[in-house]
């Protein structure tokens, strides 16, 4: 018989010094991931620490032009209540599992599992979120695109927790979007997240299922800021000219690392993210242009 | 008292709309599956299961699994050393490997043990000593001539059937067509994802009699097989089948755990519980198989067919399972949607060392289905003719033979494809919608019950007993098993429209080999028809006992009398009755209230060798016309709608056809476009799981129109014929019609892939044929066919100039 220790903290200090004194401990919230593993026999933890009883990680809360999401609100939670803050997360947040996933699973969850198909992973990337974490001696934060650093590993510490997620409220449009045969209860071909920031002329990408951490284009971001800076095309709103948007959609394939496997082909993985960039570029561009009406 | 069951009017509950009977128990929980059941004492059983896809077994050391505390034993294939098979013809297969392995997954050992966690390390502790073969993967590998035996046997290579069958003349068929068009296709296997995974409970009474409680469609094979495998007396052994959870055929065939279970409780002295993984599904299979087909045509220039010759090459995978039915199936039924005058058929099976292919939905005949419907949309445009144009000019007539001695009885063949085609709007949307927006139509036909059982035997093919209680309770009694497609609820149906009752006010005990007479099972869409049939044998017997008595009482001779509202009165004067339970007292008076009926299938079988496959005593019809959205950048399809029209003869409930044509179309729509079996090199699966072995959720299940057409079929039980597995059949190649009407590719294989029809738009671009499709099957020499002489009155004999 396996013994495996069960840690159940009722408070965010109590989570951090049960965390310090047993690193070995599989954190887990919602559970849809980490049971999953420890049912079929991939994971045999000595211990599990569960945030379930963890009220301080259930919050959300607006400061200035972020938005603080903690690290235990669920799917559901970032659907119902965050789609004005946060449209991109909204929508990565539907495409998540079945209900009862979606109401189980968490944003903390999902960054602790770290995984290149990961759905919020993306907009948080093209969102420039920062993710805060803790031990029970010091917090800090770390940039989104600094915190995936291999398939399944994150830049978590063995005495850290994801405590929670400061993302920039949108300030211009935002777009999250899939392929595959079947959309639902998948782990995606792959997946693209877009986020104009008309404030600042920046422009946020961020690839899913298309590499072994979920990636930024930053060339294709560098570009197409570029491009909209030097014709004052914010101010403008001209319609982007079709070179534009293809030159854009290729530096975002480029950008990919893809692979070969039982849910699709590198060639088509490339392709597919050529056909999204494009698509999102012009879906935002016109909800920008729109707006401005 | 009258009883007639070809009446079609004044029908009093067959016809009504109405949930099954069990349909709370089964929502609410309370409906116990195999894996529900428990009993004291009870062991887990695990299959430690083979990591190769070929390999000899040098020797299994189960002395450190023996060892560990908590497991009470460990068995090999010496311990269960008899090969079975469902098919007489097909004894192939032993419930752990003896000496070799033919694929990754099948089983090796097996454990009982206190619990899962001491039989699944203990699994662990079992070390077996492998001599890795080659893997066998494709057709093409399975025939090299060089290559590995699989099963050192059979006709050659690894043959394991070819026929070659020629009914009239084909050569002169061709000789006299306009146009003689040859086209290839290929169907991948996909395999039937029940949401209950199969279970088996076994435990021997203190009597020492066996009982074996399995999640089965066939507890009666199952009864066979394990009398066999086990060396008991068939009565040393009860099978029930509780409620189950889904089949479409995964449940058909005697699985390797059901064995296992048996007899590791024998072994034990204990109940004995095994329930497969997920994963296990996935190995244990028996699903689709992969087929490579060609097929060539004649045509006369205004589209009627002259020839036919169709050829099909099967990759079974490891054992035999149906598949020689499935072969013939690939190459029975052609003839029974369209005239053909002269038909040639060969069909071959081959071992590979995958997971064994079995019936799903449909068995043998989705894949010729595809081929054959596809072919005659490519023959519509050479002849410059519309598709719903030339399967109208070729429909089989009602009450004829057919050239390969099929019996066609009723057929709504046409009325179902009026149906489909107006109520869908097809004429005016085929070749009209937007780029990327297409319509398909396709037509089928399936049978209601096999005609023949699958060992030789001139015994009834289903009995159903009735008794009735002093107090006016009914018991029906069916070995049927209800697998989800509400069977029970349809017998009940029957039973009470004959007694005037209502289905809710029936007891039924089904599938129980000790209580219930045999039915030979829930598979070839045969127990409305057959059962049913049997059902209104047992209750019109009975219906007469009880007339007989309540004739005394009232005083009028029992022909005056009907059965209606719980009631039995003379006609024309229903103040004259009495109450079921009183006709029932008086009946009982006179003696025990306890009847049986029968039904046996006419005698139909053709004089060849094979014509045991395709015949029925009633053929269901299908028509579909499918509509889908594609998105040209992305290669994905989206069923956008689906109108299907089925020929039911009569629906005994409207609700349960509606439900069997809708499941249908699911199943159909995931098969058409992301379903696959799919192997690494060394053979193993995959994705065997339910993530990545794409099925469709609700969010891909289209918007579906049934359309049933009701023409009582003179043999069916109050008309009706099957539901359960024709619908499926026309939709896959109208989903593939419509992709091309979409997108002007050809589609002559699915499933239909994003990434396949992108290549195909892609080789569009640069000027070659947009074709998803092979470009030629595999080559086999299967010598001269056996020359059969049509039936009289087939069209052989009206056979054009």
């Amino acid at each position: 018989m396996v013994q495996t220790t069960f840690l159940q903290p009722a408070s965010w200090p109590e989570a951090l010094e049960a965390r310090a004194a047993n690193p070995d401990a599989v954190p887990v919230a919602g559970g849809t991931d980490v049971l999953v593993e420890v049912n079929f026999g991939r994971l045999h933890p000595s211990g599990l620490l569960d945030l379930g009883r963890v009220r301080e990680l259930r919050t959300w809360g607006r400061e200035k032009g972020r938005v603080r999401v903690g690290a235990g609100v669920t799917y559901s939670e970032l659907i119902t209540q965050l789609r004005g803050d946060l449209p991109a997360l909204a929508t990565a947040a539907r495409t998540v599992g079945s209900p009862p996933i979606r109401n189980r699973g968490t944003l903390g969850g999902n960054l602790g599992t770290a995984s290149p198909a990961g759905d919020c992973h993306p907009v948080l990337l093209a969102c420039g979120a920062e993710v805060e974490v803790a031990s029970s001696r010091v917090s800090r934060t770390v940039p989104a695109d600094e915190f995936f650093v291999g398939p399944k590993r994150n830049a978590l510490g063995a005495d850290e927790l994801i405590s929670g997620v400061w993302i920039p409220r949108a300030t211009g449009p935002q777009s999250f979007s899939k392929v595959g045969t079947r959309n639902a209860m998948v782990i995606a071909v792959c997946s693209l997240a877009l986020a104009l920031h008309p404030d600042s002329g920046r422009v946020g990408t961020g690839i899913g299922s298309a590499g072994p951490v979920p990636l930024r284009a930053r060339e294709a971001e560098a570009f197409l800021e570029g491009h909209l800076a030097e014709r004052g095309a914010w101010e403008s709103k001209r319609p982007l000219e079709e070179a534009v948007v293809d030159r854009f959609a290729e530096l975002v394939s480029q950008a990919a690392a893809p692979i070969d496997d039982v849910r699709g082909s590198l060639r088509y993985r490339r392709h597919a993210l050529r056909v999204l960039a494009r698509r999102s570029l012009g879906w935002c561009w016109n909800d920008y242009r729109e707006a401005a009406r | 008292m009258t009883v007639d069951p070809s009446r079609t009017d004044d029908l009093a509950v067959v016809g009504t709309r109405r949930p099954k009977i069990d349909a709370m128990a089964r929502l609410t929980g309370e409906a116990r599956y195999a894996d529900d059941l428990s009993m004291p004492g009870m062991l887990v059983g695990r299959q430690l299961r083979s990591i190769h896809a070929h390999a000899r077994i040098r020797s299994v050391d189960t002395s450190r699994a023996e060892a560990l505390p908590g497991v009470v034993a460990v068995i090999t294939g010496r311990d269960v050393p008899i090969a079975y098979g469902v098919l007489p013809v097909s004894q192939d297969e032993n419930a752990l490997a003896v000496d070799r392995v033919r694929y990754v997954g099948e089983p090796v050992a097996a454990v009982a043990a206190v619990d899962e966690e001491t039989a699944e390390q203990a699994l662990r502790l079992v070390s077996v000593d492998y001599e890795p073969l080659p893997a066998v993967l494709s057709i093409e590998d399975a025939l090299d001539p060089s290559g590995v035996l699989i099963h050192g046997e059979g006709q050659g290579a690894n043959v394991h059937k070819a026929v070659a069958l020629e009914f009239g003349d084909v050569d002169a068929g061709f000789a006299a067509a306009d146009l003689v068009r040859e086209d290839v296709f290929s169907f991948a296997g996909n395999t039937h994802a029940p949401l209950e995974q199969p279970a088996t409970l076994a435990a021997l009474g203190g009597d020492g009699r066996l009982t074996v409680w399995s999640a089965t469609q066939a507890p009666h094979y199952l009864h066979r097989a394990l009398a066999r495998v086990l060396e008991l007396p068939s009565s040393r052994i009860r099978v029930v089948a509780p409620p189950v959870g889904g089949g479409f055929g995964a449940k058909t065939d005697i699985l390797p755990h059901e064995v296992a279970a048996a007899k590791l409780a024998m072994v034990t002295g204990r109940p004995v519980k095994i329930t497969l993984t997920r994963e296990e599904v996935f190995h244990s299979h028996r699903g689709r198989h992969p087929v490579q087909m060609w097929v060539r045509t004649g045509f006369t220039s205004d589209g009627r067919i002259t020839a036919m010759h169709f050829r099909s090459l099967l990759d079974g995978g490891a054992y035999g399972s149906f598949g020689v039915a499935s072969t013939y199936y690939t190459g029975a039924l052609q003839t029974t949607t369209y005239r053909i005058p002269a038909y040639r058929f060969e069909g071959l099976r081959v071992f590979t060392t995958k997971p064994p292919c079995g019936p799903k939905r449909g068995h043998g005949t989705p894949q010729p289905r595809f081929a054959v419907e596809r072919h005659l949309d490519r023959a519509a445009e050479e002849l410059g003719l519309d598709p719903v144009e030339l399967r109208l000019r070729n429909a089989v007539e009602p009450f004829s033979r057919t050239v390969n001695h099929l019996r066609i009885t009723s057929c709504g063949m046409r009325a179902c494809i009026e149906e489909v085609v107006s109520a869908s709007g097809y004429h005016g949307k085929k070749g009209h919608l937007p780029r990327g927006r297409g319509v398909g139509f396709a037509v089928s036909a399936y049978l209601s019950g096999a005609g023949l059982p699958i060992y030789w035997n001139d015994m009834p093919q289903s009995e159903v007993h009735i008794k009735v209680d002093r107090g006016g309770g009914v018991t029906v009694f069916s070995g049927a098993t209800d697998i989800g497609q509400g069977s029970t609820s349809t017998l009940a149906t029957i039973v009470a429209e004959i007694l005037g009752l209502q289905p809710e006010d029936l007891a039924m005990v089904t599938a129980d080999t000790d209580l219930t007479p045999v039915d030979l099972g829930s598979y070839s869409s045969r127990v409305t028809f057959m059962a049913g049939n049997a059902a209104i044998d047992a209750a019109s017997k009975l219906a007469r006992l009880v007339a007989e008595g309540a004739a005394q009482r009232l005083g009028v001779p029992p022909e005056e009398l009907v059965f209606r509202g719980g009631q039995v009165a003379v006609r024309g004067d229903p103040r004259k009755s009495l109450s079921w339970a009183q006709a029932v007292r008086a009946a009982s008076a006179r003696g025990a209230l306890m009847t049986s009926g029968v039904y046996w299938a006419p005698e139909m079988a053709g004089p060849y060798r094979g014509s045991g496959v395709g015949i029925s005593p009633a053929y269901s019809y299908s028509a579909a016309v499918v509509e889908v959205a594609t998105d040209p950048e992305t290669g994905e399809v989206s069923v956008e709608e689906v109108w299907i029209a089925h020929d039911i003869g009569r629906a005994i409930n409207p609700v349960l056809v509606q439900g069997q044509v809708e499941g249908s179309v699911y199943m159909a729509v995931g098969e058409a476009l992301m379903e696959e079996q799919s192997f690494r090199r060394q053979g193993v699966h995959r994705g065997p799981s339910l993530l990545d072995y794409k099925l469709p959720t609700t969010l891909e299940t289209p918007k579906i129109h049934t359309i049933l057409i009701e023409e009582p079929d003179p043999e069916g039980p109050f008309g009706a014929k099957e539901a359960g597995q024709g619908p499926l059949l026309p939709v896959i190649p109208a989903v593939a019609a419509a992709v091309e009407d979409a997108l002007g590719v050809v589609v002559h294989e699915v499933p239909i892939t994003p990434d396949r029809l992108l290549r195909a738009l892609r080789a569009g671009h640069r000027g070659k044929a947009p074709v998803i499709g092979p470009a030629s099957v595999p080559s086999f020499e299967f010598g001269e066919p056996e020359r059969v002489q049509p039936p009289v009155g087939s069209p052989a004999e009206v056979a054009v100039p």
